[in-house]
């Protein structure tokens, strides 16, 4: 498999597994478009402002911005923004541990 | 800067969870666009995937209808026919792979068997789609393309393939109802028909393209 369409993949579904290995109230996040992050969101009532839903937002932006620039085959920026995305995953998974503990 | 329509609306394949694709070329940067809403391509990508035969070339080359250009030229319709599909076997053994990693961690883990799913409906319709554009006269481009290839298509029952589908609405659209545990394993248990579904027309593109 062409290792950028891969590697995204594998970022999403890593990145997922870290929060939902939170039992959410209602329903697990199944993707991390927009929209699927909004019905996460809704169904658990979650609000809008809570810091994890900011990063997940940030995080999914961040992969769509892959998949187009992956087009543009821009390396060097392809690179830094893969690197940001694991950056993201570590901060998603320590603020649910913060949750957790709180 | 062009605006073009494509995908199922230009099919005339209206369902109620439908989405419209767009797809917009710009030059350089264009922050305007949503990445949630538009593909978007520069001139000279696009120009690139024309000359290399690319399958979403195609798909634009026999679907995409111009909404908007800002010089009154149709882009798309300059670069004329794209080059010849020459990566069949690639692409194919590509979402084949898609397909066998989904099913990998779809045993593997808990947390993210609707995404699995979700990715095994992709590599389905992606591997269905690059085979009808390599192999067969017809390429189909539609969302159940694995069901359009007449005597090489997808056998499987309506009801396992159903939830693959929803779950790829479920994680792109977020619609739809949540799927149970009961329907994930009753998809599951379609893997190895879908996977000698793909082994065997996998026999059927050469390995060397010319």
């Amino acid at each position: 498999m062409s290792n950028e369409f891969s590697d995204r993949i594998s970022a999403q579904r890593a990145i997922l597994a870290v929060i939902n290995e939170k039992s959410w109230p209602a329903e697990a996040l199944f993707g991390l478009s927009n929209k699927a992050i909004e019905r996460w969101v809704n169904t658990n009532r979650l609000g809008d402002n809570l810091k994890l839903v900011n990063q997940i937002r940030k995080v999914s932006e961040k992969l769509f911005f892959l998949a187009n620039k992956s087009q543009d085959q821009v390396s060097d920026e392809y690179q830094l923004v893969r690197a940001e995305i694991m950056t993201a995953c570590h901060e998603i998974h320590d603020e649910l541990k913060l949750i957790a503990d709180a | 800067m062009h605006i073009y329509a494509f995908g199922s609306v230009c099919r005339g394949e209206i369902r109620a969870n439908s989405d419209i694709d767009l797809l917009a070329i710009v030059n350089g940067i264009d922050e305007r666009f949503d990445l949630n809403l538009y593909s978007i391509y520069s001139y000279n990508r696009l120009t690139e995937i024309w000359n290399e035969g690319n399958p979403f070339a195609w798909h634009l080359a026999k679907e995409a209808k111009l909404l908007f250009s800002s010089d009154g030229s149709d882009f798309l319709d300059s670069l004329k026919i794209p080059q010849p599909y020459q990566s069949c076997r690639q692409d194919c053994e590509k979402f084949y792979r898609l397909f066998s990693e989904a099913c990998r961690s779809f045993v593997q883990n808990e947390t993210t068997k609707i995404f699995d799913l979700s990715m095994v409906f992709l590599g389905i319709r992606n591997f269905a789609t690059c085979f009808s554009l390599g192999q067969l006269n017809t390429p189909d481009f539609s969302r159940h393309s694995a069901l359009r290839l007449g005597s090489s298509s997808l056998m499987i029952p309506s009801d396992a393939y159903e939830i693959f589908e929803r779950a790829r609405i479920l994680c792109t659209r977020g619609l739809g109802t949540a799927i149970s545990k009961g329907e994930t394993n009753r998809a599951a248990h379609e893997f190895r028909a879908i996977e000698e579904w793909m082994e065997t027309l996998l026999l059927r593109v050469p390995t060397h393209e010319q």
